[in-house]
């Protein structure tokens, strides 16, 4: 009977302890990634190279 | 017709063909592994040069891997250059951009010369 007091007194401490102390979590914040792009060509020209690139790295190609 | 035989009883001829199959599959790295799986491994990620590099230090199969791919994509670019009048490095690059913009989370990429998680 002593031995299950004394494992409830502990479990009751235990958790009275757990419920105090705060979660705190370190996050160091993300930058965002950015690429500078040095290319100067024709809007119209980057508009299908872009389109072109996209099929290149679709879902179901083995080069992407 | 002669018989077929089977696991030990191959004749001294069979032993050898298969000696240098397995010999052969040894020696070359095999492409076992593909580009999404090694992706999402955080074996290889993709670079602001518009090809594809080992994240940290590549096994022989990465590298084999990493190689194919880039040659691939050289070529294809190269098309695309031809294609569009622009120069191979302009076309790279805007490969680059795309295809970090279109990583998903969790895998890794190279810009400015630092590998990061996206």
């Amino acid at each position: 009977m002593k031995r299950i007091y004394g494992a409830g007194l502990v479990l009751a401490l235990g958790a009275g302890l757990w419920a105090c102390t705060p979660t705190v979590r370190v996050e160091a914040p993300t930058e965002p990634i950015t690429i500078n792009l040095n290319v100067r060509i024709d809007h119209e020209i980057r508009v299908r190279v872009d389109r072109e690139l996209d099929e290149l790295f679709s879902e179901d190609s083995d080069l992407f | 017709m002669k018989r077929m035989m089977i696991a030990g009883s191959l004749p001294r001829r069979g032993w050898l063909v298969l000696l240098l199959l397995v010999g052969l599959a040894a020696a070359l790295p095999a492409l076992a592994l593909d580009l999404q799986q090694a992706k999402s491994q955080g074996l290889v990620g993709e670079t602001a040069s518009g090809y594809v590099a080992p994240v940290t230090g590549a096994s022989p199969e990465v590298q084999a891997l990493v190689e194919h791919v880039n040659r691939q994509r050289r070529a294809e670019y190269q098309r695309i250059a031809r294609a569009n009048d622009i120069a191979v490095a302009d076309v790279e690059a805007l490969a680059g951009k795309r295809a970090i913009e279109r990583t998903p989370p969790g895998q890794y990429v190279n810009v400015d010369g630092r590998w990061r998680r996206k």
